[in-house]
């Protein structure tokens, strides 16, 4: 080996080793900043006009990057379990004055703020806020009433606007029937089941986002297991009133001719009676975990 | 025109050998790294990070090629003594000049061509299928060639006049300039006297307008652009291109080559 070979290997090794240090103290500094807390994803421009000005020409560019930063955001809290959700808002705030036009961040922007913690922010005046201003760039995107609907019946419980936007929706062209029908039944009912499974089956057809559509997908299974155990509770009901006693068992209702068989969630496992005779989801079924997850 | 022509032959063939279409290879990296990459960190916005990555790297990379090369174009004949060797033949300075320019935005042409399929490439490997709306791209490459040629027009201008890197300063600052150009117009929050508007009025019209070929934002979400909008951008261009250019001509005709 000559002189000039083992120079290079010397340094190709000093440069490893260099990295690999660099490499370490990059994670000690990780480990030092979590236990400081100090917010990485800190914004240092907050202010949208700014911003869109600072853009140029690319504008539409950097409203799709501060859109990746609210979705990487938003997931990074949800990992952690962390429901301080303080940088959402002006996050999508940026994101859609830089590109007025960028739908998505109005659609699931607005379910991030909406949702109740720990699922989101539990900031539904400010969702408000951003679909409003969606409706305003896009007037004619029937969508965005729909979301603003859901949004004041699931999340504020406020069914007269709820109403007032699924009916304002369904006036605009290519809009789809449901939203008419959502107008009425909220109207005259207020929340229920059925409605719900409307929302979800529609949202499940039409999203082509995979992660929206398995969402949509649990959540239909949650709604069809309620409305089961709302009729099996009918029929308990049913059950002491013929009976004058309480059914003890699911095998109670069937030996009574109340039920043909053993009825079983969408995730095939049978439902069983409480110890008030109240029906209740299966103990192992994975419906019943997501079920509490939503109760919460 | 036939000087014209050789010259623009030329400009074009000392690019391509000075490996300026290399950067094409950076742009497609890019681009199959944006299509791989989108997907997995963000939500719904493949196609339209694919248009507008595409279409800002294809204005950025030549807004750098066009300013870049535009001052090179003149100071590099002067510097290596063969701009002498060319005029002393029968060949005009304004002949010269408008040679310069073509073949640059020839080159810049080329480039951009070879980008738009690039991108149209990278769309299709995330879409899989086309959208009627995806010819609109085509109209946002076209409307950043004609601000990349104003753009060349300002390099050579200032490129006449003063040192390479003070054109390169002016060029870039006319480019930033002219962008916020139609915010001169309309000031808010601000006390200021008439004179002073009607100052400030003045010289957004004087300043290019590059807003003028901007449809980036329509683009990304299959818009399409108004025929109406394309033609008197294509007006403006060329006019204000042959208004620069025209200047150009009348500053370097006048320069001392000695």
């Amino acid at each position: 080996m000559n002189r000039r070979a083992i120079n290079g290997a010397v340094l190709g090794a000093l440069l490893l080793a260099g990295f690999v240090c660099v490499w370490h103290l990059q994670e000690r500094v990780d480990r030092e900043r979590t236990k400081l807390q100090l917010e990485s994803d800190e914004l240092t421009l907050r202010s949208p006009t700014v911003m869109k000005r600072l853009s140029l020409e690319y504008a539409p560019l950097l409203g799709a990057v501060y859109w990746t930063r609210a979705v990487q955001y938003f997931g990074r809290k949800h990992q952690a379990h962390d429901t301080n959700l303080e940088q959402l808002w002006p996050l999508l705030d940026i994101a859609t004055t830089l590109d007025p036009n960028l739908t998505v961040a109005y659609h699931f922007g607005a379910t991030f703020l909406s949702d109740a913690p720990p699922r989101g922010a539990g900031q539904p005046d400010i969702a408000v806020v951003l679909l409003e201003r969606g409706i305003q760039a896009d007037p004619d995107h029937w969508r965005f009433y729909q979301d603003l609907g859901n949004v004041y019946y699931f999340d504020k419980k406020d069914y007269l606007n709820a109403s007032k936007a699924f009916e304002m929706g369904s006036r605009l062209p290519g809009s789809q029937v449901f939203m008419k029908i959502m107008a009425a039944k909220i109207a005259a009912e207020g929340e229920s089941l059925e409605t719900s499974y409307t929302l979800w089956l529609d949202v499940f057809q039409t999203t082509t986002d995979k992660q929206v559509r398995k969402n949509a997908e649990v959540h239909l299974r949650i709604v069809k297991m309620q409305l089961d155990l709302r009729a099996l509770n009918q029929i308990a009901d049913l059950y002491e009133r013929q009976t004058k006693r309480r059914a003890a068992s699911i095998k109670d209702l069937a030996d009574a001719g109340l039920l043909s068989g053993q009825p079983v969630d969408p995730e095939r496992f049978p439902y069983v009676l409480g110890l008030l005779g109240r029906a209740e989801p299966n103990p192992k079924s994975p419906l019943r975990d997501e079920w509490m997850k939503e109760k919460k | 025109m036939r000087n014209v022509q050789t010259v623009a032959a030329n400009t074009f063939r000392e690019a391509v050998r000075d490996r300026v279409l290399y950067n094409l290879v950076f742009f497609a990296l890019m681009m199959i790294g944006a299509a791989i990459l989108v997907g997995q960190v963000s939500i719904g916005i493949e196609r339209d990070v694919i248009v507008s990555l595409g279409l800002s790297a294809i204005s950025v990379i030549g807004i750098f090629i066009a300013i870049f090369l535009g001052v090179a174009l003149v100071s590099k004949e002067m510097d290596k003594r063969t701009l002498y060797a060319l005029l002393a033949k029968p060949v005009k300075r304004w002949e010269f000049l408008l040679g310069k320019f073509v073949g640059l935005v020839m080159t810049l042409t080329v480039n951009a061509a070879a980008m738009a399929t690039g991108l149209y490439i990278a769309l299709w490997s995330v879409n899989r299928a086309w959208q009627a709306s995806d010819i609109h791209i085509l109209t946002a490459v076209y409307l950043i060639l004609l601000k990349l040629a104003i753009i060349v027009a300002l390099a050579l201008l200032f490129s006449c006049f003063t040192t390479p890197f003070l054109a390169i300063l002016f060029t870039a600052g006319m480019y930033v300039a002219g962008l916020l150009a139609g915010d001169l117009r309309t000031v808010h929050g601000v006390e200021l006297d008439p004179g002073t508007l009607q100052w400030m009025r003045g010289i957004s019209y004087v300043l290019p307008n590059f807003e003028n070929f901007n449809v980036m934002g329509a683009v990304v979400h299959g818009r399409g652009v108004p025929a109406a909008f394309v033609w008197q951008a294509t007006l403006y261009a060329l006019l204000y291109t042959a208004i620069v250019l025209a200047g150009a001509v009348i500053v370097f005709s006048r320069r001392n080559l000695k």
